[in-house]
């Protein structure tokens, strides 16, 4: 208890400390023609974390992590912009933001590349400017990330609509089978929108076809993971959080958002719904499996012995910040989300997000031992495929502070309780983790 | 000015968050230690009820696995003959059905290790079974054969189901044990025919008793009833008959009945063995034995005449959870664990799932060679089990440095958990974990002080 009633003190003296320094430059690199119709920036960004975790009985690793580095580059030539984002933290390189944008009126462009699927809103928030150390694991574990395709986008003052096509697959190195399609979109309706007033309400759907998998038996075998970490990037280990869905075939993502920002406070919220249909070429896998003494008879008795049904999941996270000084809270009306901390500002954040991976069928049994769901409720030596899926469950409430020194560094303090439940790890039920961030960016 | 400034205030960022992550780093941080984990971590408790029948078993039981596994051809009439002298508390068999509903012993799956069935009967229906519809299904020739045709269509060789067990006593249980293990080998064990041996056999042997055999050395019994396939297990009659074994020395074992895994046996497996034990005067629901019966007398075993003289076993999930609906309890009843690379929570699920189902002893495999099983029976795991109020049958020994591990001698002598690790054994080596409990002073002092010579035992018995 002691550590917990002690960190939140040191870390108040560390900002007090530093914020008596001040500065104010301008460190973006731009290079602009001689008619200013072409500009080139560069810039880059750092965030180093640390973290302090204490749990029931599986520990996570405390400790720092350099979470973020990037190098990131634009060029802009009248109407066309490109934007190429690179990541290599933790000592790898990672791919992410890479397109060319064509904008033309006041509110209409057209984006191709690599970029976040527009079908969420915290997703099409920067981390950057996200307010807390971690997205929610709702979004984490069920809204789409960075997809390579195309975009149209509208952002009226009252309407805002944004909507693609991607791949399911940035390399195209699935293992086997084409790599899939996505169709994602979001769709907002705003009354109030100005620069530091807003307020909408939208809705997100995302569909996307699976078809990429191994070779399994003579099948293409499809399978989506589901996982998030505890809304932490320190110890990102997803292994706690983690459905697997077999045979995915047909993926549904529905949502529906709301925000309000006002000068000193911001609050917004997403609800996510999931829904993962399955295929499978039934009558192959029956067939390869004839031959053998202990082969199933008919395709009928294959089929219930095999059982295939619709899974389904959800989550969703409510966010507020209140700033007690500093520069006001603005929104982003061309991307539809709050933006981050601007100048020299102290604000205080809060959320609540729950995260159900769990779909589970009634009266299922599970034996532990082997990780297994009895469906029919009772022990077996040989039950059939179990329908459900045990990926666990979460209530995540973080408690932050932050704090900007200028609007090229920013330091975040979160407290972060998670209530966890899952079948597989009875004795881990709460997960506590107390985190620092640094982040320098120009 | 304004970048002396920016590079104070990175400093001093760069230096406070280092602060903050040394404080950090000053605290003891936690890391995975598997035995503060499995002691962390509370299992169920079997109930008070379930304490009084887990107390029918004799503390430290020593359990001739399959009879002898070393000294002669497992589960046969040498082999609970041998271990009954040699002094062990339980015979161990593993027990299977045959078509016409005979519960017999045998361990693997089918029958071809442990028998000539395949010189004998190959892989069709035997041929005398023609004989057999016409002699016990009152079918006349050619009815016989339209049924032996039928049977074809659907049989399935070398599984004991698939033959009546007057096929089965056709099989010769012992030659193997000769070519497969030459310096154990004797010829009696193929000179008096070893049988496959039904649970009523084991019983009798428990009892003091022999097989009756006629002049040719073929075991006498009589078949009766008429064979109806709607009644498969319960149409025939079989009348074994047995004589006192002259050799008996007055040791009287309990036995240890595995329910093998459930797709060897019907459905109703476990309720043939509870009828079969209450037919045989060894179902102590039905007939219990006097409270405070010793479990030695005068130097001898006198567990089969206690109410623990029988202890069910399985690896099997659904006979567990049968055996517990059926048993209720009633019955010592030994949870078996087979598993790689278990954790601690794993192996609580094990132990609460055997709670559950109304078991009283957990049976984990060992390591070391020659088997070379999993590690189901670190101190960890049998403290759990103690801490379940369970008792601890690990399987199975086979040699002296097995025991020195498991008892607490070597590696596991500075644990944090008090040896020995076990509360009775499995063992292929009856004769040698006797002498290393008696030598250690943990076998009880009403039991036998000092161990018969394994090989001439053998001689004594006649092989």
């Amino acid at each position: 208890m002691k550590k917990y009633i002690l960190m939140p003190i040191v870390a108040l003296f560390t900002l007090a400390n530093v914020a008596a320094q001040d500065f104010d430059t301008a460190p973006t690199i731009q290079i602009g023609s001689k008619n200013n119709d072409a500009q080139f920036t560069i810039g880059a960004r750092m965030m180093a974390d640390v973290a302090y975790y204490h749990s029931d009985f599986t520990p996570l690793k405390s400790g720092a992590a350099l979470t973020d580095a990037r190098i990131r580059t634009s060029m802009k030539f009248n109407d066309w912009y490109f934007y190429a984002d690179f990541d290599f933290s933790k000592g790898k390189f990672k791919q992410k933001d890479i397109y060319l944008q064509y904008s033309w009126g006041e509110s209409q462009s057209i984006k191709a590349g690599y970029f976040c699927d527009p079908s969420n809103m915290a997703g099409n928030t920067s981390i950057g400017s996200y307010h807390f150390i971690s997205r929610s694991a709702a979004t984490r574990a069920l809204a789409a990330g960075r997809q390579l395709g195309v975009a149209y986008k509208y952002a009226g003052e009252k309407f805002f609509a944004n909507q693609g096509i991607f791949a399911e697959n940035l390399y195209n190195d699935q293992l086997a089978g084409f790599q899939g399609v996505t169709l994602g979109g979001r769709w907002l309706y705003r009354p109030i929108n100005s620069e530091n007033n807003a307020f909408h309400v939208g809705i997100n759907a995302r569909y996307a076809k699976i078809t990429s998998g191994e070779n399994y038996q003579g099948v293409v075998k499809t399978n989506v993971t589901l996982s998030t970490p505890f809304e932490t990037y320190v110890d990102t280990n997803s292994d706690f959080m983690n459905a697997q869905v077999p045979w995915a075939s047909d993926v549904l993502n529905l949502g529906f958002e709301a925000m309000y920002v006002s000068p000193k406070f911001f609050a917004r919220g997403e609800y996510i719904y999931k829904s993962i249909a399955k295929e499978r070429d039934d009558e192959t896998l029956f067939k390869n499996q004839l031959g053998t003494e202990w082969s199933w008879g008919s395709l009928a008795s294959w089929q219930a012995g095999n059982p295939l049904k619709t899974s389904n999941f959800h989550g969703a996270y409510v966010e507020a910040g209140f700033m007690i000084f500093g520069e006001p809270y603005r929104y982003d009306s061309k991307n539809g989300i709050v933006g981050g901390m601007r100048g020299k500002t102290l604000e205080i954040v809060a959320r609540y997000s729950y995260t159900g991976l769990n779909d589970i069928e009634d009266g299922a049994y599970y034996f532990l031992p082997k990780d297994q769901y009895i469906d029919e409720g009772m022990l077996l030596d040989y039950p059939a495929s179990s329908k459900s899926i045990g990926g666990g469950k979460l209530h995540a409430v973080t408690l932050g502070v932050n704090y900007s020194f200028n609007k090229y560094v920013h330091m975040l303090v979160d407290y972060t309780y998670n209530c966890f439940e899952r079948d597989k790890y009875p004795y881990d039920k709460n997960f506590h983790a107390l985190q620092g961030r640094l982040v320098f960016s120009f | 000015m304004k970048t002396k400034n920016l590079l104070q205030t990175i400093a001093m960022s760069l230096v406070s968050f280092v602060m903050v992550f040394a404080l950090i780093a000053c605290e003891k941080q936690d890391v995975t230690n598997i035995d503060r984990d499995a002691a962390s971590i509370e299992t169920k408790h079997i109930s008070p009820e379930m304490a009084r029948v887990r107390d029918y078993v004799p503390d430290m039981a020593v359990v001739a696995h399959r009879g002898s596994v070393f000294w002669v051809p497992e589960e046969t009439e040498a082999a609970w003959r041998w271990a009954r002298e040699i002094g062990a508390d339980y015979l161990e068999s593993d027990l299977q059905c045959s078509k016409d509903g005979v519960i017999l012993a045998n361990h693997d799956d089918n029958l071809k290790r442990t028998t000539n069935i395949e010189n004998v009967f190959g892989e069709t229906v035997p041929e005398t079974r023609v004989q057999f519809y016409m002699d016990h299904a009152g079918m006349t020739k050619a009815e016989a054969e339209a049924q032996v045709k039928a049977d074809r269509l659907s049989f399935t060789p070398f599984y004991t189901k698939s033959y009546f067990y007057e096929e089965l006593m056709m099989l010769d249980a012992g030659t193997w044990f000769n070519e497969d293990m030459p310096e154990q080998a004797r010829e009696a064990f193929s000179t008096q025919k070893q049988y496959v041996s039904s649970l009523e056999d084991q019983i009798m042997y428990a009892e003091g008793k022999m097989l009756k055999r006629d002049a040719n050395g073929d075991r006498v019994y009589t078949l009766t009833g008429t064979w109806d396939p709607a009644n498969p297990h319960t149409s025939l009659k079989y009348t074994f008959e047995y004589v006192d074994d002259p050799q008996d020395t007055g040791n009287r074992p309990g036995i240890y009945l595995e329910f093998k895994e459930s797709w060897l046996n019907p459905s109703n497996f476990e309720q043939m063995v509870y009828d079969e034990l209450d037919r045989l005067g060894w179902n102590v629901i039905t007939a219990p034995e006097a409270d405070n019966t010793p479990f030695y007398v005068n130097g001898k075993v006198n567990v089969g005449n206690t109410n623990g003289k029988v202890i069910l076993q399985t690896f099997s999930w659904e006979s567990l959870r049968r055996s517990a609906e059926l048993y209720k309890g009633q019955i010592p009843m030994c949870f078996l664990l087979w598993h790689d690379q278990i954790t601690p929570t794993q192996y609580a699920a094990y132990i609460d799932i055997a709670v559950d189902n109304l078991s009283h002893i957990i049976g984990p495999s060992i390591a070391g060679a020659p088997n070379n099983y999993f590690e189901m029976n670190a101190p960890w795991m049998h403290d759990m089990i103690r801490r379940a109020g369970l008792l601890n049958h690990p399987y199975s020994f086979d040699t002296m440095e097995q025991m020195h591990v498991y008892f607490g001698d070597w590696h596991y002598g500075e644990s944090d958990f008090a040896a020995p690790y076990l509360d009775g054994l499995f063992t292929n080596r009856t004769e040698l974990t006797l002498q290393y409990m008696i030598d250690k002073g943990l076998r009880h002092p009403d039991a036998a002080q000092k161990v018969e010579n394994a090989s001439a035992c053998l001689d004594r018995l006649g092989y």
